[in-house]
């Protein structure tokens, strides 16, 4: 016995059932040797024999049963299956009528001889097989199994003459429930009743896969003993008189069922149910009707496989149809994440789950009702953390998972792929627990009572249902299912290394592109440049050496080639810069806003000289970026906020700060207002492009370059820049920066 | 007693900009003689006195206004040399250039460049930038005297 004090009964898987060394009453068994000899007999042979059991051992059957049909008797010594009993016939013997059977087991042939209650059944066809055979008419037109087994429950109820028949199903764990039921008054219902998996041991099952029929016809009886002169105990596993384990018959004594018989249902050689049939009183099924039950419930079996294999298939169909959409939006995409996520119904219809989430490059995607992030990735860490395949599932992560329970609310089913080997690529689908009240026959997690010092294993007392709500269970993966996911794996891992194909190709030609980029601007600042500054050059020192030779108009159009030279000359050094920009690196600093309005205000004090400006200054807050180019964007704002209130008396220029939390998180907000010359709004997205311009050159210089390049920084800074204003009214700049993660605060 | 002073020397391959640098230095009105070579070859042939130097006896220059793009050897190689070369190390060296470059500024200084001069586009701003230079490296600077006592053809 296991340490736990509380008898299991799974004890009962290791009762050896088929080895009983004992028969029931309702037959007499005999072993034989090759040569008819018999080996082993039932005690209760005595009625047949005129003198006790062991009076047989050694000799001929045929010399110790006298009237034994000789064909029956050639049978025996031929071949004879081990799997079932083979049915030779019926034979009467001392006024009683017995069907004869014989089958192997190790070396001896088993004949029994079970005894019939009524005449012997005639061999040709019976009425009893009309039902049957309508019967299985109906089973081929039903659409689905589902309404086949009242049906069939009905009809054995007929043939066999019980008083209840369930149909009884069993499920992963080899719990069972009671599909379908049909009775008389005699027996109580126990439709809908499930059954744990202790009630029918695993031994027992496996000779229920092996000897498909079984009878109890009266659970009081007194086991007849096998005499014996052989030195292993017979294997009687597909023996029909077989006696039953002593659990088996309190089991019964406690269901209130006198008689039972039982028919395996056997789907692709899988255990899948059972017709179960109960008797209040004794009662004896003769063999030819037990064959009919068998055949209807193989009947059935095959339905029930071929209505597995179509609801598989059309699974496929539909599971494989969401692939084929997944596929051809990932190969849209521009990458395999986007896609999956671009369809999330057809996502989660690979797996028919109702959440999923794809976790790449430490991102984790959600779609529908997945957990939060950080628990996908605990699972994944826990997946990690073990003998990782490519595939994981389960319909109950609480119980392999420590700390899964937390969130069996949406993730009791997971279903996983892994997409990477070195790095945490994965794609989970998630099922919530399926929190279903389950009607036990019997608390299954109570089956004892203690019953004193030796407590003996006991089946359950109380038949009564109990309601159990099983918790953190979801639907089980199906195989289609399963397969989906593993096929959608397969295409995922595709079309990423293709990507990475196309990638690693594409950073060759692009940095090929920048390199060529680079030796462009390069050469431009150094050619381009040269020829202005050689005109400016000239055209000065034409002037002044020259200059008091020319009239007015010589010295103005000397001037002009100045200017423009000048002009052109430092429209190719903004482009430059603005171009340089791209590719200088950032160095990201914590930077005194106020301070650096204060410098910038000194830097335009030439400018600014004489004029009355009406600066509005309130305290900033730091902001966090390149130090240079963050002056660089401020400086440009300043600048131009004074540029264009040339002639406002007074011009007015405010500068404000903020910290917001927005959408991307904390950022810091300045605002530069001024009431200059404004802008028409319409123009607003013109504002921050290369070179576009919105007032006359000759009223207001510049290249156009400084709210570009003001942008650019921004850009590449993350953070967004904004432009209010009105015509004659003055304007409102703005650019945001990802605030520094913590402390900070304005001063 | 100062010896005779010392010729800038220039090294720039655009007549151009020969013309005008030239220019700019005359508005200084500084007395050194100014040298101009056409390439990196000939400046380092010029500092060694050799090839179509052999033989100068002008002294080392006070100054070199250096180009940064030259035929053959580049500026930044004559940069190198110069400072890689115990003989030539102390002798002042001038990156004049159009290149707003940045890499070519930090490698100018990594081999030791003394000043580095972006030519404006602008007249006025360019002379501005010789006068100061001029008047820095050439007339205000004085060398290291163990240098002028040391150098073999001072003598």
């Amino acid at each position: 016995m296991p340490a736990d004090p509380r008898p299991d009964l799974t004890a009962c898987d290791r009762e050896p059932i088929h080895v009983p060394g004992s028969i029931q009453p309702h037959g007499v068994l005999f072993a034989l040797s090759a040569d008819r000899v018999v080996e082993a007999a039932s005690a209760n042979a005595d009625l047949l024999l005129g003198g006790p059991a062991e009076t047989a051992l050694g000799r001929p059957i045929e010399a110790v049963v006298t009237g034994l049909d000789p064909a029956h008797l050639d049978a025996v010594v031929g071949p004879q299956p081990f799997d079932r009993a083979v049915r030779l016939g019926p034979v009467s013997l001392n006024d009683r009528t017995f069907d004869a059977l014989a089958h192997r087991s190790g070396d001896v042939t088993i004949l029994e001889l079970e005894l019939l209650d009524g005449p012997p059944e005639p061999a040709g066809p019976d009425l009893r097989h009309e039902p049957v055979a309508a019967l299985v008419g109906r089973m081929q037109l039903a659409r689905r199994t589902g309404e086949l087994f009242d049906d069939v429950a009905r009809v054995i109820l007929d043939l066999s003459g019980f008083d209840r028949v369930l149909i009884y199903r069993f499920d992963e764990t080899w719990s069972g429930t009671v599909l379908a039921e049909a009775r008389n008054e005699a027996l109580p219902s126990y439709m809908d009743l499930r059954f744990p998996a202790s009630d029918i041991p695993a031994q027992a099952r496996d000779l229920y896969r092996r000897n498909r029929v079984r009878q109890i016809p009266d659970a009081g009886y007194r086991p007849v003993p096998i005499v014996s002169r052989l030195d292993k105990p017979i294997d009687l596993s597909s023996s029909v008189l077989r006696s039953v384990s002593p659990v088996h018959v309190e089991y019964m004594q406690n269901m209130g069922t006198a008689a039972s018989m039982s028919v395996s249902i056997l789907s692709e050689g899988r255990l899948w149910g059972l017709i179960s049939c109960h008797n209040r009183e004794p009662k004896r099924v003769s063999p030819a009707v037990r064959a009919q039950c068998d055949l209807i419930a193989q009947i059935l079996a095959m339905r029930i496989a071929v209505e597995d294999v179509h609801g598989d298939a059309a699974d496929r169909v539909s599971v494989q149809a969401a692939q084929a959409r997944l596929l051809s939006a990932m190969a849209a995409a521009t990458d395999f994440v986007t896609g999956l996520q671009s369809l999330p119904d057809a996502l989660l219809g690979v797996a028919r789950a109702e959440g999923a989430a794809i976790v790449h490059e430490g991102r984790v995607t959600l779609v529908g009702a997945a957990p939060e992030p950080r628990q996908v990735q605990a699972i994944i860490a826990w997946l990690m953390a073990g003998e990782e395949d490519e595939l994981f599932e389960t319909a109950s992560l609480g119980q392999v998972m420590p700390g899964g329970e937390a969130f069996a609310d949406l993730a009791s089913g997971v279903l996983a792929v892994s997409l990477s080997r070195v790095h945490a690529s994965h794609i989970l689908w998630f099922r919530s627990e399926v929190v279903r009240t389950v009607t036990w026959g019997g608390n299954p997690h109570k089956q004892f009572e203690p019953m004193g010092p030796d407590t003996r294993i006991s089946p359950r007392k109380s038949f009564a249902a109990w309601a159990e709500t099983v918790r953190g269970t979801a639907r089980p993966w199906t195989p289609a299912e399963i397969d989906a996911a593993r096929g959608l794996r397969q295409a995922v891992v595709e079309i990423v290394l293709k990507r990475a194909e196309e990638l690693a190709s594409l950073t060759e030609d692009l940095q090929r592109s920048n390199r060529e980029l680079e030796a462009f601007s390069y050469s431009i600042s150094h050619d381009l440049r040269a020829p202005f500054r050689h005109i400016v050059g000239y055209a000065e020192l034409l002037a002044e050496r020259y200059g008091a030779g020319l009239d007015d108009r010589g010295r103005h159009y000397l001037a002009s080639i100045t200017e423009s030279a000048q002009t052109a000359g430092k429209l190719v050094d903004d482009l430059l810069h603005f171009s340089q920009l791209g590719r200088v690196q950032l160095n990201p600093v914590r930077i005194d806003m106020d301070r650096l309005v204060l410098e910038i205000q000194r830097s335009l004090a030439f400018e600014t000289g004489q004029r009355p400006i009406e600066w509005r200054l309130s305290p900033l807050p730091p902001a966090r970026g390149d130090a240079s180019l963050v002056r660089q964007v401020m400086f440009n704002l300043v600048a131009n906020a004074v540029k264009y209130t040339r002639g406002r008396e007074p011009a007015v220029i405010a500068i404000r700060g903020r910290r917001e939390i927005g959408e991307a998180g904390a950022e810091t907000i300045y605002e530069i207002e001024d009431n200059g010359i404004g802008f028409d709004m319409t123009y607003v997205d013109k504002l921050f492009q290369v070179f576009q311009r919105l007032n006359r050159a000759e009223d207001f210089e510049g290249t156009g370059i400084g709210l570009a390049l003001v942008r650019r920084i921004v850009d590449r800074h993350g953070g967004r820049t904004m432009a209010r204003g009105e015509v004659g009214k003055g304007a409102i700049f703005a650019f945001s920066l990802p605030a520094e993660p913590a402390s900070g605060g304005s001063a | 007693m100062a010896s005779t002073l010392r010729p800038i020397l220039l090294v720039e391959d655009s007549p151009k900009d020969i013309e005008l640098t030239l220019a700019a230095l005359a508005k200084c009105q500084l007395a050194n003689e100014i040298d101009v070579v056409r390439d990196g070859v000939e400046a380092l042939d010029y500092l060694h006195s050799r090839g179509s130097f052999a033989g100068r006896n002008t002294g080392e220059p006070a100054v070199v206004l250096l180009d940064l793009k030259l035929p053959r050897i580049d500026g930044l190689e004559v940069l190198e040399a110069i400072k890689n070369d115990p003989n030539l190390r102390q002798i002042p060296v001038v990156m004049l250039t159009s290149s707003r470059e940045e890499r070519d500024l930090v490698t100018s200084y990594k081999l030791g460049v003394n000043a580095f001069v972006v030519k404006p586009v602008g007249f006025q701003a360019f002379l501005e930038a010789i006068q100061d230079i001029g008047v820095f490296w050439a007339i205000l600077n004085e060398p290291p005297p163990h240098r002028l006592s040391g150098a073999p053809r001072e003598s």
